[in-house]
C-alpha cells in the first residue's frame, strides 16, 4: 500500500508539470498584462514601463518560467501583483470557500444520485424508475447558472428561507455555513446527480442479475440486506470511478456557481486574476487546483482497494 | 461482433473476405437492434429534428434573428412574438432556431476534433508502448486543468468566439475519449483475429486501422454523444462566463446567459433556448444510453 | 407599443423625482438614528482602495466615504474646500496658499498637518492615477504647520477645478505612507468612516470613525464635501457579480442599497413598499469612438455617413433600457456651457440614404467596420450590437470584437486594428467641458490622431479666463467636434439606484454616499 501511494503521488508531478506548463503558455499568448490595471487607464508609456521593469513582467517569458520553477523548488509561489499579498496566502484564504462547496456538493450528488439510483434499479421498469431516469436526465440538461438563479429566486426571495448569496465560514458559524452553502452545493451537484444516478442504476442492474444475488435471493434473504450488503458493494466499483471524475468535473463547475452566488472562491480568484492578467495568482491558483484533484484521484484510486482487492496490484 | 470468427483459414485473401463478410452481418443485425430500440430511436428522433431546424433556420424563423426593434422591447409571448422578444426587441422564437444552428455547430465540430484526437492519442498510447505513460501524463495534466478556466483563458487571448468554445471543449474533452480509445485498444489488442492478422503478416497500419480501431469503435461512439451533449451545455456556461460566442449571432447559450438578469421579469428569454438545449440534450443522451445498450451485451436486456 | 414603454419610463422619471423631493423635507423632519450595520451591493471588486491610484469607480464608490482632499467639488460642481479652510490665490496667478483646517485627525489618531500634505501631493504627482494635473505646480513648500504654498510654472485658471476632481482624488494621507508604492498604503483616510477589512470577491467593511472632525462650515453634506455625518456603526460594500442575484438580496431585505440596478427589475419594483428607485439621469455620456488612424475610418465622409446612419433613440434606448435623454451636445442640457443647436442636424438621423451618399463619395466599398467593445460594462456591449445593425443597413460592412474590459483597454491604445470604439464617459461630463475636451487631445487623443484645430481649442479653452469667454470657445469644439467627426455623441444616459424604504437620507451622487445616511429600525 505504501508502495502504492509513493508511485501514485510521483504520478503527480507529471501532471502539475503539464498544468503548470499550460499557464506559462496562455501566458504568452494573453495580450496586455498587469501594468495597464496597475497604472489604470491615464498612465502614460514611462509610467507603464516603469511598472513593467519594477515587477520583472518585461523579461521574455522563457526567463520567468524558469526563475518560477526555481522560486517554486524553494517552496515559493510569489507575490500577487495586486492583492497585496502573497499568493500562497491568497489562494489558500479562499480554497475554504471552494472545497467547502466541492465537497458538499459531491456528497449531495453521491447521495440522492446513488439512492435515485438504487430505487430505480430496484423498482426496474415501474415508474419510479421512469421519474426518477427522467429526473436524472432533466439533471444533465439545465444551465447551472440558470438554475441557480432560480433557486435564489424561490428560496431566497419568494419563501424566504435561505440567504440568496454570500459565504459564512464553517469555523466561524456552523449553521450559517450550512446555510450559505445549501444551495450553491445544490445547484453545483445536480449535473453531477444525474450521472451518478445513471451509473449507480446500470451498475446495480448488471449485479442484481448475477447469479449470487439471484441464489441469496432464493435461499430467502430479504431485500434491503442483499441489496446494500451484496448488491451495492459490488456496484460500488464504477460508481466510485464516476465519482472521481465528478470532482474534476465539480472544481470546474465551482467557477460557475461561486459567480451566481458571489462567493468568494478560487475559481473568482482565478477569473478575476485572468482579467486583471495577474499571473502569481493564475499560475498558483490553477496549481493548487490540480493538487486538490490529483489528491482526490488518489484518494478514489485507493478506495478501489477497499472495494475490489483485484484492482490494488494493477496499478 | 467479432465472435463469429473462431476458425482461420491460411489464406489471407479468403480471412479478409469472411471477415468483411461477418462484419456486414454484424452491422446488419446492430442497426436492426438500434431501430428496435426504443429510447435510441426516440433519442434519433429529436436528433433529427433539431438537425433540421439548425439546417432550414432561414426557412422556419419567422423574422431576422438580429433585428433589433425599440418598440417590441421585453414583449412577452403572443400571437405576433411566439416566444416574446429580448431587450434588444428581438424575436425569440427566431433567436432559438438559428441559435440550433451554433450550438449544432460546436456540438458537432467539438464531437469530431475530440473524435480524431482522443483516437489517435489513445491508440498511440496503447500501441506503442513508451508512448504511453508520456502520453497518458500529459492527458491526466490536461484533465486537471479546469476547463472553464482554460475557455477564459483562451477568450483573454484568442477573443471570444465559437473557435475558443470549440478549442476549450476539445482540450477538456480529449482526454477522456483517448482513456475510452485507450481501453478499447488494450482489450481487442490481445484477441485471436488480430493475432492472426500479425501473424499473416499484416502492416501495422493496416492492422490498427482494420482490425484495432474498427472494435474500439463502439466504446468511442457512445463516449462521443455524450460529449456532444456536454458541449451543448458547456456552450451556455461559457457564454455565462462572456466567453461564448460573441453578438450578435445568437446561440442557445448567449440568449440564456442574455436573459438571465431578467428572469423575474422576462423569464421567456431564457426559458425557451433553455428548453430547446434540454431537448437537443435528452436526445443525445437516449441515443447514447441506446447505443450502449446495443453495444454492450451485458446490458442488453436492462431497457 | 411604442407608448406602452414609454409611458414606463415617464413613470420611473416622474416617480424617481417624486421620491427625491418626498425625501429632502421628510429626511429634515425625521429623527436621525445612530448605530446600524448598512450594505452596499457593487458589481465589481474595487481595483485598489489606495485612493490616489485608482480611477475606478468602483474603488471610488468606497474611498471617497474613507478619503478627503483638500478641495472638492459641492453639489453644483464648484470647487470648495474640504480638508482646506480655504486658498489664497495671488494676483499673478502664481502662488496657491492653501490653509488647513485645525484639529483634523487621521484614522490613525495623529493630526493632520502641512507635512502630511506636501507628502500627499509628492506621492500623488509621482503615483496618481491623474498625476499630471499637478503638471502646473512647479513646487509645493510647508510654509507653516497649517499651510502648505504650491508655486506654479505659470498661471493656470483652472487648477483649482482640475485640483478638485474626484476622478482619481488628490487625497490626503499621513506622511509615513508618502513613499508607499501603488497600493500599499496602510490605507488611514481622514474622512467619516474608515477601511476595517477587504476580502477581495466578497466585501469592504468600514467602520464609523469616532474621531471624525466634521466641517462645521456647513449645514450638511454638498457635493464631495460639506458637514458628514456618520449615523451608521458600519458599513458594507458587498461585491455581488450577477444583476439577477443583486436584485434578489434587495428583495429579500439582505442588503440595503444597489449601487445599480436594471432598468426592468426597477420597473417591477415600483409598487413594492419595500423599496425605493433613485433615479440619476444625467450619468454618463454614451459615445462612439472612431479611429481616424485606420481605414476606412480614416475618411471623414465616411466619418460622418456613420454619424448620420445613426439612430440615437434606437440605439441609446436599447442600451440604456430605457433610461436615457436624447442630446446632441458635449454638455449637459442644464450646464451653464450649453450650446445649444449646434450639431443637431446631425444627430439621431438614421438617414440611411444619406449616408450610402456619403459612402459613395467615400468611395468605400466594404471595407470592415470593425468595432471594439468589452463585456464588463453592459452599455458598451449592447450600443455596439445596435450600431452594428444599422450600419450594416446602411451597407456598412460592420462586425463587433467584444473582449474582455483590460483587453479592450489594451487593443484601443493601438494605432489600427479597431475603427470604433464603444465607451460611456461618466466622470468626464460631470467635470465639464475642459475634461471631455482632453481626452480628444494631448498626447494620445481616444480617436488616436490629433486634430490640431481641436488641440488649438483646447488650450484656448483652458486659458479662458472667464466662463464668458470659456463657452464662446466650447460653442467652436462643439462645431469643430461636428465637422471632425473623431467622436460620434450617443445620447445621455442615465443610472438608477434602489434602496429598502428603511434607508434615510441616502441622495443619489457621484458614488453611494453613505454618511448623513440612517437606518430606521
Amino acid at each position: 500500500m505504501a508502495l502504492f501511494l509513493v508511485r501514485r503521488l510521483l504520478s503527480a508531478i507529471p501532471v502539475l508539470l503539464v498544468v503548470s506548463l499550460m499557464t506559462f503558455l496562455i501566458m504568452w499568448l494573453v495580450p496586455g498584462d498587469v501594468s495597464a490595471e496597475i497604472g489604470g487607464t491615464d498612465a502614460t508609456a514611462e509610467q507603464i514601463a516603469q511598472i513593467r521593469a519594477q515587477l520583472g513582467i518585461d523579461r521574455p517569458i522563457l526567463e520567468r518560467a524558469l526563475s518560477w520553477y526555481g522560486n517554486l523548488f524553494q517552496g515559493d509561489l510569489g507575490y500577487s501583483y495586486l492583492l497585496g499579498r502573497s499568493v500562497v496566502d491568497a489562494v489558500l484564504e479562499r480554497l475554504p470557500v471552494t472545497l467547502s462547496l466541492t465537497a458538499l456538493a459531491l456528497v449531495f450528488a453521491t447521495i440522492i444520485g446513488t439512492l435515485l439510483g438504487i430505487l430505480a434499479a430496484v423498482r426496474h421498469n415501474s415508474w419510479l424508475d421512469q421519474t426518477a431516469m427522467v429526473a436524472a436526465l432533466v439533471g444533465l440538461s439545465i444551465p447551472d447558472f440558470w438554475f441557480g438563479i432560480v433557486l435564489i429566486i424561490l428560496f431566497g426571495v419568494s419563501l424566504g428561507w435561505l440567504p440568496t448569496g454570500g459565504f459564512v465560514p464553517i469555523t466561524e458559524d456552523v449553521w450559517g455555513w450550512a446555510r450559505t452553502m445549501a444551495l450553491p452545493a445544490f445547484t453545483l451537484a445536480i449535473t453531477q446527480m444525474g450521472v451518478i444516478a445513471r451509473m449507480t442504476r446500470s451498475s446495480m442492474l448488471d449485479v442484481l442479475n448475477q447469479d449470487y444475488i439471484r441464489t441469496a435471493r432464493a435461499k430467502g434473504m430479504r431485500g434491503p440486506t442483499v441489496i446494500f450488503k451484496h448488491a451495492l458493494r459490488n456496484a460500488m466499483v464504477p460508481i466510485i470511478t464516476v465519482v472521481g471524475v465528478t470532482t474534476g468535473v465539480l472544481l470546474s463547475g465551482a467557477v460557475v456557481i461561486e459567480q451566481v452566488f458571489s462567493l468568494p472562491g478560487v475559481g473568482r480568484l482565478i477569473i478575476g486574476s485572468i482579467q486583471r492578467r495577474d499571473f502569481p495568482v493564475i499560475q498558483g491558483g490553477l496549481l493548487v487546483t490540480a493538487c486538490v484533484f490529483v489528491f482526490v484521484n488518489i484518494v478514489v484510486d485507493m478506495l478501489y482497494g477497499v472495494f475490489d482487492p483485484r484492482v490494488r496490484d494493477d496499478r | 461482433m467479432t465472435a463469429e470468427i473462431e476458425t482461420l483459414p491460411e489464406d489471407g485473401g479468403s480471412l479478409r473476405r469472411q471477415m468483411r463478410k461477418a462484419r456486414w452481418r454484424a452491422f446488419g443485425v446492430f442497426l436492426k437492434r438500434l431501430v428496435a430500440h426504443r429510447s435510441f430511436l426516440i433519442g434519433a428522433i429529436i436528433l433529427v429534428l433539431f438537425s433540421a431546424v439548425a439546417l432550414f433556420a432561414d426557412l422556419l424563423a419567422p423574422y431576422a434573428p438580429n433585428r433589433n426593434n425599440y418598440r417590441f422591447i421585453l414583449m412577452p409571448p403572443s400571437a405576433e412574438f411566439w416566444f416574446g422578444t429580448d431587450g434588444y426587441g428581438r424575436d425569440i422564437l427566431s433567436r432559438v432556431i438559428y441559435g440550433t444552428r451554433v450550438s449544432l455547430f460546436i456540438g458537432v465540430t467539438v464531437v469530431l476534433f475530440t473524435g480524431i484526437l482522443g483516437t489517435l492519442l489513445g491508440t498511440l498510447a496503447s500501441y506503442v508502448s513508451w508512448l504511453d505513460a508520456l502520453i497518458m501524463r500529459g492527458l491526466d495534466g490536461l484533465m486537471a486543468f479546469p476547463g472553464v478556466l482554460l475557455a477564459i483563458a483562451l477568450a483573454s487571448a484568442l477573443g471570444p468566439s465559437e473557435i475558443t468554445v470549440i478549442i476549450a471543449l476539445t482540450v477538456t474533452f480529449t482526454p477522456r475519449t483517448a482513456r475510452v480509445v485507450r481501453a478499447g485498444v488494450l482489450v481487442v489488442k490481445g484477441m485471436q483475429y488480430v493475432e492472426a492478422a500479425q501473424a499473416v503478416g499484416a502492416g501495422h497500419a493496416r492492422i490498427i486501422f482494420r482490425y484495432i480501431l474498427a472494435n474500439a469503435l463502439s466504446p468511442l461512439i457512445v463516449q462521443l454523444t455524450f460529449v456532444f451533449a456536454v458541449s451543448i451545455i458547456a456552450e451556455a456556461i461559457l457564454s455565462f462566463l462572456g466567453v461564448g460566442p460573441p453578438p450578435p449571432a445568437p446561440s442557445l447559450g448567449n440568449i440564456i446567459a442574455d436573459g438571465r438578469t431578467y428572469i423575474q421579469e422576462a423569464w421567456w428569454i431564457a426559458v425557451f433556448p433553455g428548453l430547446a438545449i434540454a431537448f437537443a440534450v435528452l436526445g443525445l443522451n437516449l441515443m447514447g444510453d441506446g447505443l450502449r445498450d446495443i453495444i454492450d451485451p451485458r446490458q442488453r436486456n436492462h431497457r | 407599443m411604442h407608448h406602452r414603454v414609454t409611458a414606463l419610463i415617464r413613470l420611473i422619471a416622474v416617480s424617481g423625482v417624486a421620491t427625491v423631493a418626498a425625501m429632502a423635507p421628510a429626511g429634515a423632519a425625521l429623527a436621525q438614528q445612530m448605530g446600524g450595520e448598512l450594505i452596499v451591493v457593487q458589481g465589481s471588486n474595487p481595483p485598489s482602495l489606495d485612493a490616489m491610484n485608482t480611477s475606478s469607480g468602483a474603488s471610488r464608490n468606497i474611498n471617497m466615504n474613507v478619503y478627503e482632499t483638500l478641495y472638492g467639488f459641492n453639489e453644483n460642481v464648484e470647487p470648495i474646500p474640504i480638508l482646506a479652510e480655504g486658498v489664497d490665490i495671488s494676483e499673478d496667478g502664481l502662488t496657491y496658499v492653501f490653509t488647513l483646517r485645525q484639529g483634523v485627525k487621521f484614522h490613525n489618531g495623529d493630526e493632520m498637518m502641512a507635512s502630511d500634505v506636501k507628502a500627499s501631493m509628492e506621492r500623488y504627482r509621482k503615483v496618481g492615477a491623474t498625476g499630471t494635473l499637478l503638471e502646473p505646480v512647479a513646487n509645493i513648500e510647508v510654509t507653516g504647520d497649517y499651510e502648505v504654498t504650491f508655486t506654479m510654472k505659470a498661471p493656470t485658471p483652472t487648477f483649482l477645478e482640475a485640483f478638485s476632481s474626484p476622478r482619481a482624488p488628490a487625497v490626503i494621507i499621513p506622511e509615513e505612507d508618502g513613499a508607499a508604492e501603488p497600493g500599499k498604503t496602510s490605507l488611514v483616510g481622514t474622512g467619516p468612516y474608515k477601511i476595517t477589512e477587504y476580502v477581495p470577491d466578497s466585501h469592504v467593511t468600514i467602520e464609523k470613525f469616532a474621531d471624525y472632525s466634521q466641517d462645521m462650515d456647513h449645514e450638511g453634506m454638498d457635493g464631495f464635501g460639506g458637514k458628514k455625518t456618520a449615523y451608521l456603526d458600519t458599513v458594507t460594500f458587498r461585491i455581488i457579480p450577477e444583476p439577477g442575484a443583486q436584485v434578489a438580496a434587495l428583495e429579500a431585505g439582505e442588503v440595503h442599497i444597489l449601487e445599480a440596478i436594471p432598468a426592468p427589475a426597477a420597473r417591477r419594483l415600483e409598487g413594492n413598499a419595500d423599496i425605493e428607485i433613485q433615479e440619476n439621469l444625467q450619468w454618463a455620456f454614451g459615445t462612439l469612438i472612431l479611429n481616424v488612424n485606420e481605414a476606412p475610418t480614416d475618411n471623414v465622409k465616411f466619418r460622418e455617413a456613420v454619424q448620420v446612419a445613426l439612430n440615437m433613440e434606437e440605439i441609446v434606448g436599447i442600451a440604456a433600457e430605457g433610461v436615457f435623454e436624447l442630446n446632441h451636445g458635449w454638455t449637459y442640457p442644464n450646464s451653464i456651457y450649453n450650446v445649444g443647436d449646434i450639431g443637431a442636424n446631425y444627430y439621431n438621423q438614421g438617414d440611411v440614404e444619406r449616408a450610402k451618399a456619403l459612402l459613395a463619395e467615400a468611395g468605400y466599398n466594404g471595407e470592415e467596420f470593425s468595432i471594439l467593445t468589452d463585456n464588463s460594462i453592459p452599455f458598451h456591449g449592447r450600443s455596439a450590437v445596435v450600431i452594428a445593425e444599422q450600419l450594416k443597413a446602411a451597407g456598412i460592412n460592420a462586425v463587433i470584437n467584444q473582449v474582455d474590459w483590460p483587453t479592450a483597454l489594451n487593443l484601443r491604445m493601438q494605432d489600427t486594428g479597431w475603427n470604433g470604439w464603444t465607451l460611456t464617459m461618466g466622470i468626464e461630463p460631470y467635470l465639464g467641458p475642459a475634461a471631455i475636451v482632453s481626452t480628444l487631445t494631448g498626447a494620445r487623443p481616444h480617436f488616436v490622431k490629433n486634430d490640431p484645430v481641436l488641440d488649438g481649442l483646447y488650450q484656448e479653452l483652458i486659458a479662458g479666463a472667464t466662463p464668458e469667454a470659456r463657452k464662446e470657445t466650447f460653442a467652436k469644439i462643439q462645431e469643430q467636434l461636428y465637422t471632425y467627426f473623431g467622436i460620434i455623441k450617443l445620447g445621455d444616459t442615465g443610472q438608477l439606484q434602489a434602496t429598502r424604504s428603511n434607508v434615510k437620507g441616502f441622495k443619489t451622487f457621484r458614488f453611494p454616499r453613505v454618511y448623513d445616511v440612517w437606518l430606521e429600525n
